[in-house]
């Protein structure tokens, strides 16, 4: 473990634009958001998550897959340097490492190329991850119910700890690892600086509720799944889709041609499977027609589907959907509830 | 890197009305390049999306079989914007094509025993490329049955061939319509009734491909004929968009379409709930 004055930022950042395209977090008009940044200074350096999620980083809201004209198809695949990312706390870079897998790769057949997603990977390949233990969790924080928390270093390639005045980093991964062995200017780690983590890891943690035990949520969900339990779970949700737009793990999307047949080009943009049309088929027949089945598949789908095809929760418990929905449908509730629940009763 | 949102480029050959109401249309496509024809390997069972530059696209399974060199076929039905805008497409056209996508039909397990081939209206192009590719290899297989219902008798797609085909020996075809029809000398009634009346051996694999409403009677006359829920197979549709399981839209349970299907078991479907 190494250190850097809080001083020294600008000079790291610099440092880092030479080889990468740097993002870290911004004030984008009432919003927080990962942007990319030239210097130090536009960093928003708030100890809370932002508010918008870091997926658009590597899967941006819209994207141009290609443009066609009389010549052919283009596409625009980035080709700029790799990029690295400062700013993160420890629940967003587990949702980007959680969606690489499905961009990737394709859960039964990871050999098979025609599966991965290039418009992911030419963004995601040789990135560079700094992430942040998070000293100061929300009240709709809840990374601690998977078998993380707010001081987790898996998926950092540099894992910082901000101490207020100084930042304390640690290689993880290979390519951070070298990174801190290439970068000079850093003062070594004393044991205060240890009491200091200790101290700091200790205050996050009294921030936090205890964790609720998920190890039976899959096979409930499986159980429940035609149960009229999801009548009530779903009663006040009005389908706004703000939740999955807000979600850093939420990867659906739609693709939609714009233009003409001579000049134009395909889009894809974040889509959302609260949404009536999400499902409905030409012929007008809709399998999730109902709001009731489509809160269900959200559902279902982080913390059922996903884990049987991943062995993991589509889920970090970043809380922003908690905070953003606007009838308080909280997630964390859904979940007690469903674990609460007796189906024989 | 292999980028399979690209559609390759097709050049359309030839289109065939297949009903007097014209809302059903088979399109033969050649390849523009020669490099993708090579490229294209598939198996009865699997589809494309049909791409239109401009105008979006759709998936359709393919009709035409391996077999047929050069030529991938599709039967696509007039429904919502793109088939719309498919139907205005001419001969000589260039469209796009991206697959083939998704799963086939078990070939490895029906070689070497009997199949009966359950089919409704249009949905009978994946199971027309089963067909032609079995006939092709006819000795590999055992007997082959087919069961193919349509409203009427102008609605059956792929008639010259359903003609020819009846006349075989090494095919036994069931037409059935849904009413009587002047001049319509064969079966009349609903594909279920004639599943269950036909006569069919239950150690055969059963390949049923159909409107929902179909496949849904139709299953339970086949486990009540003794077929076994591993040995029946069938092909879903869904709304679609990346055919490549990231897109989420396919979803039925933790199984995409497609990539995990179109085609499943009996005894898979029964364990994914969301699939009838």
């Amino acid at each position: 473990m190494i250190k850097i004055k809080h001083e020294q930022l600008p000079a790291l950042i610099d440092f880092l634009s030479e080889k990468y395209q740097v993002y870290a977090p911004v004030q984008y008009g009432k919003e927080t958001a990962f942007k990319k940044i030239s210097s130090a200074s536009e960093i928003n350096k708030s100890k809370y998550n932002t508010s918008l999620n870091p997926k658009e980083i590597f899967f941006p809201q819209s994207e141009v897959m290609f443009t066609y004209d009389k010549e052919g198809i283009k596409t625009p695949l980035p080709k700029d340097k790799p990029i690295a990312v400062w700013g993160l706390k420890t629940c967003d870079t587990k949702s980007i490492r959680i969606l690489d897998e499905v961009f990737s790769n394709a859960y039964q057949m990871p050999e098979k190329e025609m599966y991965k997603d290039p418009y992911w990977i030419a963004r995601y390949k040789n990135c560079l991850l700094f992430s942040s233990a998070c000293n100061e969790p929300l009240s709709t924080c809840f990374c601690n119910w998977f078998d993380s928390g707010p001081f987790d270093k898996t998926g950092s390639d540099v894992y910082v700890i901000d101490t207020g005045n100084e930042y304390i980093m640690e290689g993880i991964s290979d390519s951070g690892k070298a990174f801190l062995e290439n970068y000079k200017a850093v003062e070594q780690v004393t044991p205060e600086d240890q009491t200091k983590i200790d101290e700091l890891k200790k205050k996050a943690k009294s921030y936090m509720q205890p964790p609720v035990e998920l190890a039976g949520l899959k096979d409930k969900l499986q159980d429940i799944w035609d149960d009229p339990i999801w009548d009530e779970v779903s009663a006040k949700c009005i389908n706004c889709g703000a939740c999955a737009y807000i979600c850093p793990t939420c990867h659906c999307f739609d693709v939609s041609d714009e233009g003409k047949e001579d000049k134009g080009k395909r889009v894809r943009l974040w889509d959302c499977c609260m949404f009536q049309l999400f499902t409905k088929e030409a012929s007008g027949h809709n399998p999730r027609e109902l709001s009731r089945n489509r809160v269900r598949q959200r559902v279902m789908h982080k913390y059922n589907y996903f884990v049987e095809n991943y062995h993991e929760f589509l889920c970090t418990g970043c809380g922003r959907c908690v905070q953003v929905c606007p009838v308080n449908l909280d997630i964390r509730r859904v979940i007690q509830k469903i674990l609460d629940y007796d189906k024989a009763k | 890197m292999c980028n399979t949102y690209i559609p390759i480029s097709m050049k359309i050959e030839r289109i065939i009305n297949e009903d007097p109401d014209k809302t059903l249309r088979t399109y033969d496509l050649s390849f523009v390049n020669k490099e993708d024809e090579i490229k294209f390997k598939y198996m009865p069972g699997q589809f494309c999306e049909f791409s239109i530059l401009g105008k979006g696209e759709s998936p359709f399974g393919i009709a035409s079989s391996p077999t047929e060199e050069g030529i991938i076929k599709f039967t696509i039905s007039r429904t919502g914007s793109v088939t719309q805008e498919i139907h205005y497409l001419q001969e000589g056209d260039i469209v796009g094509i991206r697959g083939p996508l998704g799963n086939w039909y078990p070939d490895e397990k029906l070689r070497g025993n009997d199949t009966v081939i359950i089919g409704g209206g249009f949905a009978f192009t994946t199971l027309r490329s089963m067909i032609v590719y079995m006939l092709d290899h006819r000795d590999e297989y055992g007997k082959i049955t087919v069961i193919y219902g349509a409203r009427s008798p102008e609605f059956f797609i792929f008639k010259d061939e359903l003609k020819e085909w009846e006349a075989r020996e090494d095919i036994t075809l069931h037409l059935t319509i849904d009413k009587p029809y002047p001049g319509w000398d064969k079966l009349i009634g609903f594909v279920p009734a004639v599943t269950k009346e036909v006569g069919l051996d239950p150690s055969a694999y059963v390949l049923v491909c159909g409107p929902p409403i179909m496949i849904k009677y139709t299953l339970p006359v086949l486990s009540e004929i003794g077929f076994e829920d591993s040995k029946i197979f069938t092909s879903l549709e869904r709304r679609m968009k990346c055919g490549i399981g990231k897109c989420g839209r396919c979803g039925i349970g933790s199984k995409y379409i497609c990539i995990d299907g179109p085609v499943f078991s009996l005894q898979e479907l029964k364990k994914i709930p969301e699939s009838f």
